[in-house]
């Protein structure tokens, strides 16, 4: 009963209490007549005394009403009126909105990168940012996979990890012969997929009995893009076979729709037991033959293995155990002469990842990102404060009618936060279109190989979003806010005009402060675009254009080395026939390969190793006229020729670098001898120029070539260089290879200068970036600073006037207030140098090319700046100097 | 004893307070109608307090709400509909509370304004 009563007293009886208030009323009304008033003053007398009925009701409702209720109320009116004014104003309103869009719009973007590579580096895998990677680092610093056996002990008598998977990115065909399709492949041991959490949308994932033994488990897992692209996600997939590298594998399972695999960037297709890598023709550098041999081999590099520690082990203690099972390891079974360590690093940090090479890069976006807001959020400052101003009387009026100064200021606050929420909402809808332009943009240089980015705008950034434009909000909306609620009643209501001296002063420091961050803006994004044009510039050591590259891999066609070796002398004769072809080679790898290629230990004779000092360099195999064909300078001695097989005397060529850094030059390196591990003796017999090897922004490093008829490789690429369009050549180069072999799978056939775009991607997606950003700051400052001067401008029309009034010329006028403008820019932009000079130093190790002080770019951002407050303070001066005096006299 | 506020801050708390102490003390010789209340008690203030209705309603709803009061339409000595308002036991022992409460603080009140060892405080 109690409980029923309670319900039907939650709210006011508003019937009852009007009938109650009728009672009320007839009561005293009979009263008075008793004492012998009239019937209608009585009721008149009586009505007064009562009051205010439509209040008093009011007041009982609210007695009723719960303190949420009514404080909502209280919210959504004052939303209401934050519209309903700011409606009153719409440029003003659009414009800040507009300027908060591309302010937050940018961040977001960087952010969404910034959580791509470091916090949500991969896509499906939950606490991706939590795992935690592990690498080999030998006693010269180089940082190594792992090998395989040394993998399973790690595995096996770890405690600090709750799983520990092994996984290493190769680029597979998919497919027979001319059809078959080059793609990205993860080897993976059986418990990838568990320790990363990761199911499959059909059929099953790979399992730990999938790693039984050498060659033991032919199955193979599918992304569920190609199962989509390439099977046309055929529900009866499971159990049918692909061929990859020529090797039958039967498909168990379809990962995850989500999973695009571990290696950011690179959208693998295929997960395949690394215990199938042997059968596949993957030897990880190892000198083994058999499958055993290879998986057994202590010196081939295969992964870094991964995964999570367990729930309450720290970093720094899971890094001590692996660090201590590597001691054991390199004390009881040493495989160097050096010791060896096992480290420990987050996953970002994965050596060669793509994770670590951005991130610099992110971290150079990021303070960029948050300057363009600042420009953003001082441009909106100026807004605020100059509509403030004209705001004056209406917020005089609400003090003067008895409205509490909080609740003024509340208002403001919330018209900011209206404000500032719709430019979060659409800053993140212009990233979430922006950013998939961007990535297509990205995904098209990459094309043909699949690239994968984590891009989606999820919870995180939408967060991030809502955060900055609160964040901005309380910066450009507070200070006025109080500012303009500061009104003197008196004064304004007397139409005493504005002594702005505050005010003037707080516009002048914007002025100052807007000039200051753009010139650091503009100095940025200039050091850096410049440093990324000298990269995308810099002349590689070769010449990549008119090359046609065709990529195969004999193994795929179940070559032996013997017939291999015939295959590539018959190809290297009949492309050499071809009378449209300058010039033909073989490789192993290509120049600027963006992936590491696997450095090799190297001896020099006559050169003693200091103690834990290490030689290892990078190598490539290549065939004759390689030099030649791709126009890399010879600067001593012979390029390697047919003469140099089997038979001959094993030779090598060096790099500049090399020799200079061994022998004190090209001249002194010949006739000199080295030799990869404990292999043969080889006598350098060239010395060649310079190349970017991996990276386009390496610095020079030493570098070996090994003649291919020594040394056998069954996966080598086709250079031709001819005067033929590119296309005609690429594909001139396509068919010499098919007429000698059609069953020949082509991994890929294009130019040399496509696959460059291809490398060059990351920086062109950079220099994009910057490039955004570079024009959205400086529109943003200039907007900014337009907007001030110039108003400052229009207050003065009255002294203009008075000027002009007293025979000043309309140039001196003018003059004086450019003036004006310029001693502001001044001070502005010698802080901004100031300020550039002691910041840029911080981007050092990112620039290439061109030094953190460059005047070129100091100079352009000054000449951008300062002449963006000329113009601003120009236009309206000239236009207050025209009016007629006393037009602008009369103006207040 | 003007009593209208949108917001209850610390003063009209207070206010509020004493303004149901005294309903409920007017209630506490039978059920009365709110005007009937309303005169109670400026009666017995000898003219000094006058409850407007504006404070007298919301407070009524205040101390039904509360469940301190009961209230029962019914008809006046003059056979006029009236509405009339009841203490219920927890009501009555409201009352005492607010009622030592108040003592207290007048005690208080008086013993700041008149300290007994202060001279003019012997009258």
């Amino acid at each position: 009963m109690a409980i029923l009563a309670w319900f039907k007293r939650r709210r006011l009886d508003e019937a009852d209490l009007k009938n109650e208030i009728r009672a009320h009323l007839a009561i005293a009304e009979r009263e008075r007549m008793a004492d012998g008033t009239d019937p209608r003053s009585a009721r008149l007398a009586s009505l007064k005394d009562f009051g205010n009925v439509t209040l008093t009701t009011e007041a009982a409702r609210r007695v009723w009403t719960p303190w949420w209720v009514e404080a909502a109320h209280d919210r959504v009116s004052d939303l209401r009126y934050a519209i309903r004014t700011l409606a009153k104003n719409p440029a003003f309103a659009l414009t800040v909105i507009a300027v908060l869009t591309v302010g937050i719009g940018l961040n977001a973007a960087v952010f969404t990168m910034l959580k791509a590579i470091a916090f949500k580096p991969l896509a499906g895998v939950d606490r991706s940012a939590k795992l935690v990677s592990i690498f080999r680092e030998t006693a010269s610093g180089r940082q190594l996979p792992l090998s395989y056996p040394d993998y399973q002990y790690v595995r096996d008598h770890d405690h600090a990890f709750s799983g520990l998977m092994g996984s290493v990115l190769e680029e597979v065909g998919l497919g027979q012969g001319q059809s078959t399709r080059s793609l990205w492949g993860e080897l993976v041991t059986g418990n990838f997929f568990d320790v990363l959490g990761v199911g499959a949308e059909r059929g099953r994932a790979l399992l730990p009995s999938d790693e039984a033994g050498p060659g033991r488990q032919p199955v193979v897992v599918l992304s569920d893009g190609l199962w989509r692209r390439d099977f046309g996600a055929d529900p009866e997939i499971v159990g049918k076979t692909i061929d990859i590298n020529s090797f039958p594998l039967t498909i168990v399972g379809v990962a995850d729709p989500s999973f695009h695999g571990t290696t950011v960037v690179f959208d693998t297709e295929v997960y395949i037991p690394i215990t199938m890598a042997p059968q596949l023709g993957f030897t990880f550098g190892s000198q083994q033959t058999t499958p055993s041999g290879i998986l057994g081999d202590r010196r081939a590099t295969v992964f870094f293995p991964k995964g999570f520690l367990r729930p309450r082990t720290t970093f720094a203690s899971g890094a001590g155990q692996i660090e201590a099972l590597g001691a054991v390891l390199s004390r009881d079974r040493p495989i160097a002469d050096v010791a060896e360590h096992l480290r420990t690093v987050p996953f970002w940090q994965t050596p060669g990842g793509v994770s670590k090479e951005m991130l610099p890069t992110l971290l150079v976006l990021t303070p960029m990102g948050l300057l363009v807001l600042t420009i953003a959020c001082a441009n909106i400052a100026g807004l605020v404060l100059v509509r403030g101003l004209s705001r004056r009387g209406e917020i005089a009026v609400r003090l003067a009618l008895g409205a509490p100064r909080t609740r003024v200021v509340r208002l403001m606050i919330v018209e900011n936060l209206v404000l500032a929420l719709t430019g979060a909402f659409l800053g993140v809808l212009l990233a979430s279109y922006g950013i998939p332009l961007l990535a297509s943009y990205a995904e098209a240089l990459a094309a043909p190989r699949r690239v994968f980015f984590n891009l989606a705008v999820d919870r995180m950034v939408i967060g991030f979003a809502v955060l900055g434009g609160c964040g901005s909000a309380v910066v450009f909306g507070f200070v006025p806010a109080l500012q303009s609620s500061r009104v003197e009643l008196v004064s304004v209501i007397n139409q005493v005009s504005p002594r702005g001296t505050t005010r003037g002063r707080m516009r002048a420091g914007l002025v100052v402060a807007q000039v200051t961050v753009s010139v650091l803006l503009l100095v940025g994004s200039g050091l850096v675009t410049r440093s990324l044009d000298a990269v995308r510039h810099a002349y590689p050591g070769f010449d990549g254009r008119h090359v046609a590259s065709v990529a195969i891999d004999l193994k795929q066609n179940g070559y032996d080395e013997a017939r291999g070796r015939l295959l590539y002398r018959h190809l290297l004769d009949e492309v050499r026939t071809d009378a449209e072809t300058e010039s033909a080679t073989l490789a192993a790898y290509e120049p600027i390969a963006v992936l590491d290629t696997p450095s090799q230990r190297f001896a020099i004779e006559g050169y003693e190793l200091q103690r834990n000092e290490e030689l290892a360099f990078l190598s490539n195999t290549i065939g004759p006229d390689y030099f030649r064909t791709l126009r890399i300078d010879l600067l001593a001695g012979r390029p390697f020729e047919l003469r140099d097989d089997q038979g001959a005397a094993p030779v090598v060529i060096v790099n500049n670098t090399l020799a200079r850094r061994f022998w004190g030059g090209a001249a002194g390196a010949l006739g000199k001898r080295i030799r990869a591990g404990n292999g043969e003796w080889r006598t350098v017999v060239g010395v060649a120029a310079d190349v970017k090897y991996i990276r386009i922004n390496e610095s020079p490093r030493p570098y070996v070539y090994v003649p291919f008829l020594q040394s056998y490789r069954s996966a080598m690429i086709l250079y031709t260089r001819g005067p033929a369009p590119a296309d005609a050549l690429v594909e001139r180069a396509r068919a010499h290879v098919v007429a000698l072999d059609a069953n020949l799978p082509i991994l890929n056939a294009r130019t040399l200068a496509s696959r460059m775009n291809g490398a060059l991607m990351l920086f062109n997606l950079t220099g994009m970036m910057l490039f955004l950003f570079g024009v959205a700051g400086m529109a943003l400052a200039a907007m900014g600073t337009y907007g001030l001067v110039s108003y400052t401008v229009r207050q003065s029309t009255h002294e203009i006037g008075i000027r002009m009034a007293l025979g000043a010329s309309r140039l001196s006028v003018v003059r004086a207030f450019v003036g004006r403008g310029l001693r502001l820019g001044a001070a502005g932009a010698s802080l901004g140098v100031v300020s550039a000079l002691a910041l840029t130093r911080l981007l050092g190790s990112a620039l290439y090319g061109v030094s953190a002080t460059d005047p070129i770019s100091f100079t352009r951002a000054l000449a951008i700046v300062l002449g963006g407050v000329i113009g601003a303070t120009l236009v309206p001066a000239w236009r207050a100097a025209r009016t007629n005096p006393l037009t602008a006299l009369r103006y207040q | 004893m003007t009593l209208h506020s949108s917001r209850p801050d610390a003063r009209t708390d207070l206010l509020h307070g004493t303004l149901d102490m005294l309903i409920l003390r007017t209630l506490q010789w039978g059920p009365q109608h709110g005007y009937a209340i309303g005169q109670t008690i400026r009666a017995q203030s000898s003219d000094v307090l006058q409850v407007e209705a504006g404070s007298l309603y919301p407070a009524l709803q205040r101390l039904a709400k509360k469940g301190w009061v009961t209230a029962k339409w019914g008809q006046t000595e003059q056979n006029q509909r009236a509405k009339f308002y009841r203490l219920t036991p927890d009501g009555k022992k409201q009352l005492l509370r607010e009622e030592s409460r108040w003592t207290e603080l007048v005690n208080a009140i008086g013993r700041v304004m008149k300290p007994a060892g202060a001279p003019g405080s012997g009258e």
